[in-house]
């Protein structure tokens, strides 16, 4: 009796473990703060707003067809071959084993990066790459399910079947389908889960403006995951169980009868039935899906492809750009420039306008990716800063590729209620006072900046020596570094799990929003001031269009609704003259001349450089 | 049944493979074979033998093996204790072992990273019951927490498998003939399982070893993985070289364990089956 109670106690805490992560998203699905850290208060309203939301929408009809679509192509593939495998001789079936494994052996990263260099020269890629890649490392689950059943058959069922007149074919539909159909919806079910749940084969095989829920939240986790994605999720959840159940009911309620070996048949006949028909009902539904998705792809007119940064332009203004112009923007995200420009330069799609940071424009127009833009074309250009021609010199001379974006700088968020003594200088990461209290950019760049800065070196030297002391330095520090971040670092500090974090200066502001207690400062050392600005890719074909955009955005109105989307320190004059008082006066979004004095941009470095950084920085990551 | 006529069958899946697999893994053996400027060279595989990649495999084999070996621990008992108990229908056993992945992994990894953080939920927990706070977060325990919470579903479901096909009359029998519950177990139920072991540490150690994002959201960036090294090499130092030389050295160690492990386990085993 104690035994069972034990035994019972036990799978309890595995159920508990499994789920309480579960439980803590569905948790924040509630939360009235936007921020996943702050709590407050119990609302239902993002599971209104998700319906709303387009992007998130879309994104959840292309997960859905994707999934069901790979899935089924899968099953159909996957069933003839596993029939096949079955017939083959020992070695060839062990071989054929041996290949389907592959794709489950394969780090996912090299898979998707293979497939990608590959579909791109078969055609451009869209939904049918990813489609393809999906369908791709499916297929193997399904085998992997239905062999199972096929050995543990009764052929003799199908031979009296054709012993009794029926053609081979029929006799598979009526006698060994059925045998074969759990494992066939096993591997259908897996092959569903595994779609859905992919992330980095989908982000390098998907066309431009396809996104799936697994790419929209990577996206996302820079300025904090969306509260309706959470509402989304937990809806997705709570609908999957209740399949689950039914269709558990169903299958129950079929086991109970096992005793009448006639009715089973029967009812195994009509069960086969009702799957079939629901089978039939999921294609109509993914083809339904798909007709959408291929609608709005197949918009006859302009269109103009762009590349930005997650979350860097309200979304609701490439919909009004739409409407104003009738060009169609296909709109694409990435968290980094080295993202950026691994999928730019392998031409997998072909970008029109590119917004990236300043040593990344500067290998860009280096490479003659860039077109020239003449500024006097761009009516709204009036508007942006004269003073950003000079901070872009180090990447465009003569101004005659770029049109800044947003600029900012790179600085220390801290909470003034766990430090003592103010915070001014990059002293503060390096002297072991706020131990195990410390986040770090998790980008080689910006660290080895903080350390030479700190030294009292330039952060675009290019001696050895100078860089490898610097190394030497964040080597030692590593210690004391909580984590190394990019995107969360702000969340971290906003909910107490470090005391301060090297961040850029937008992240500051939004931080401040939830937490009043942290406060942002660029350290008198002097710090990296950037600049990201838009290019036209050597690709455009239609510049007068790229050249529409680009006035589009330094308009007044839609340059403040950017503004306000992320709160980064806008270039543009109209903008910054029509702010309230206290975003001015904040040092985050309008750096003042003093605090940016010591402050440089980033240039690009010469191949040797690059090499001994990479080194260097991966030197200290494994320390 | 076994006819020429049915592995015909195969075929469309046959040009699938050559089509979707094995020209895009050539793709990564060519770039692994040669040096940015397109000569031929061997550096790229034997780079897994410096001191940084050498490190990043070791620490990879061994967080892949403990998180194995932990994901055992956990799931031979449940095997026992559901074969055990009336409550027989592992159709329901399967479902709660896999419905959590219909949550999107990176939501159930960052709340994860919610759950263990210094300043998280269970801190706070332990707090209120006056307990020290633990850190977990930011080390390679958090990472084995990440890939047993991932990966214990892989490992539960095959072993349940073997463990449920024991016929309960052979148990029976060997209970008659005087054999105690622990020759019981290592002599009969753990014999007759190993099986469904071997695909289960497969299922959980290949993904494991090629594992990044992991380690990324819950090693707080501090720890280097060899997946960590190779994302790194195609997407920030773009040496697409060498990051293509270091996975398909990664991809042959792989290969080695499997076929250690495979030998006990039957390929066709993977335990999906409903």
């Amino acid at each position: 009796m104690i035994g069972r109670s034990l035994g019972k106690i036990y799978m309890a805490l595995i159920i508990v473990f499994l789920y309480l992560p579960i439980l803590v998203l569905i948790t924040l699905s509630f939360n009235a703060s936007r921020s996943r850290v702050v709590w407050n208060g119990f609302t239902l309203k993002w599971y209104r707003e998700v319906f709303e939301n387009h992007v998130i929408m879309s994104a959840f009809g292309t997960t859905i067809a994707l999934a069901v679509l790979s899935s089924l192509i899968a099953c159909f593939i996957g069933l003839f071959a596993a029939l096949g495998i079955f017939a083959m001789k020992k070695r060839d079936y062990r071989i054929m084993l041996f290949f389907t494994n592959i794709p489950l052996l394969n780090a996912d990263i090299v898979t998707g990066i293979a497939l990608m260099l590959w579909l791109v020269r078969l055609f451009p890629l869209g939904f049918t790459s990813v489609l393809i890649s999906h369908i791709t490392f499916n297929i193997p689950y399904v085998i992997l399910c239905v062999l199972p059943k096929l050995e543990a058959a009764d052929f003799h069922q199908f031979e009296a079947a054709r012993d009794l007149g029926a053609s081979s074919f029929h006799a598979f539909i009526k006698v060994m389908l059925p045998d074969l159909l759990p494992g066939l919806l096993a591997g259908f079910f897996m092959a569903v889960t595994m779609s859905m749940d992919d992330f980095v084969i989908t982000y390098f095989t998907k066309g431009p403006g396809v996104n799936t829920l697994s790419t929209l939240i990577y996206g996302e986790i820079k300025k904090g995951i969306k509260p309706e994605m959470y509402a989304l999720s937990s809806l997705l959840f709570l609908l999957v169980l209740i399949i689950l159940i039914v269709v558990n009911i169903l299958m129950a309620d079929q086991d109970n009868k096992k005793d009448n070996m006639e009715r089973t048949q029967i009812r195994r006949r009509t069960l086969m039935k009702k799957i079939v028909l629901l089978f039939m009902m999921v294609c109509a539904l993914s083809a339904a899906l798909c007709a959408c998705a291929g609608n709005n792809a197949s918009d006859e007119g302009t269109e103009l492809t762009v590349f930005n940064y997650s979350e860097y332009l309200d979304p609701e203004m490439i919909a009004k750009f739409t409407k104003e112009t009738g060009i169609k923007i296909n709109y694409e995200e990435a968290t980094t420039p080295e993202e950026m420009y691994t999928k730019f330069s392998s031409g997998a799609i072909s970008y029109d306008l590119l917004c990236t940071s300043d040593y990344m424009l500067k290998r860009l127009i280096d490479e003659g990716r860039a077109q020239e833009i003449d500024r006097s074309a761009i009516a709204n250009y009036s508007n942006i800063d004269p003073k950003f021609s000079d901070l872009s010199k180090s990447f465009d001379p003569d101004g005659k590729y770029t049109v800044p974006y947003f600029w900012g700088t790179v600085g220390i968020l801290y909470n003034t209620k766990e430090t003592d003594g103010p915070v001014d200088s990059w002293d503060d990461l390096f002297s072991g006072k706020y131990r195990g209290n410390i986040i770090m950019q998790d980008s080689m760049r910006d660290s080895f900046m903080v350390a030479l800065k700190y030294l009292g070196y330039s952060l675009n030297t290019k001696d050895e020596a100078q860089i490898r002391e610097a190394a030497q330095l964040l080597k030692d520090q590593k210690s004391d570094v909580e984590s190394y971040l990019v995107d969360e670092a702000r969340d971290e500090v906003v909910a107490g799990n470090a005391v301060m974090a090297v961040v850029y200066s937008g992240e500051a502001y939004l931080g401040h929003e939830y937490n009043e207690d942290l406060a942002y400062v660029v350290p008198k050392e002097g710090s990296n001031l950037w600049i990201d600005s838009w290019i036209v890719t050597d690709n455009c074909k239609n510049k007068d269009a790229a050249v529409k955009f680009l006035d589009f955005l330094c308009r007044e109105d839609v340059a403040n609704a950017n503004f306000e989307y992320i709160y980064y320190s806008t270039p543009n004059t109209a903008v910054v003259q029509s702010m309230d008082e206290d975003l001015k006066n904040d040092p985050a979004i309008i750096p003042s001349d003093d605090s940016i004095k010591d402050c440089e941009v980033y240039e690009a470095f010469d191949e040797k450089t690059t090499q001994l950084y990479n080194e260097l920085w991966k030197e200290i990551k494994a320390e | 049944m076994k006819t020429n006529k049915m592995r015909v069958l195969s075929i469309p899946y046959i040009v699938w493979i050559i089509g979707f697999t094995l020209i895009p893994l050539l793709f990564v053996v060519m770039r692994a074979v040669t040096d940015p400027k397109g000569g031929f060279t061997l550096a790229n595989l034997f780079a897994i033998f410096d001191p940084i990649h050498r490190k990043a495999l070791i620490l990879s084999l061994l967080l892949a093996f403990i998180s194995s070996v932990i994901c055992i621990i956990i799931s031979y008992p449940a095997a026992l204790i559901l074969k055990a108990s009336r409550f027989s229908n592992k159709k329901i056993m399967i479902f709660v072992l896999i419905l959590p992945m219909w949550m999107n992994f990176i939501l159930r990894m960052l709340s994860i990273q919610m759950l263990i953080s210094k300043n998280g939920l269970i801190n706070n927990l332990l707090e209120i019951f006056g307990m020290n706070k633990m850190s977990l977060i930011n080390t390679p325990y958090a990472i084995i927490l990440g890939m047993v919470y991932d990966y214990l579903p892989y490992m539960m479901l095959p072993i349940l498998n073997c463990v449920l096909a024991i016929p309960d009359d052979m148990i029976e029998a060997s209970k008659d003939l005087g054999a105690n519950r622990w020759y019981v177990l290592t002599k009969i139920m753990i014999p007759l399982s190993l099986t469904g072991i071997g695909s289960g540490v497969t299922m959980v150690f290949v993904p494991s070893m090629t594992e990044f994002v992991i380690a990324n959201l819950l090693g707080g960036g501090k720890i280097q993985l060899l997946g960590n090294i190779i994302e790194q090499e195609f997407s920030v130092s773009m040496n697409w070289n060498l990051g293509s030389g270091l996975s398909v050295m990664l991809m042959i160690f792989v290969l080695i364990t499997t076929l250690v492990f495979g030998r006990t386990a039957s390929q066709t085993d993977r335990g999906f089956v409903i």
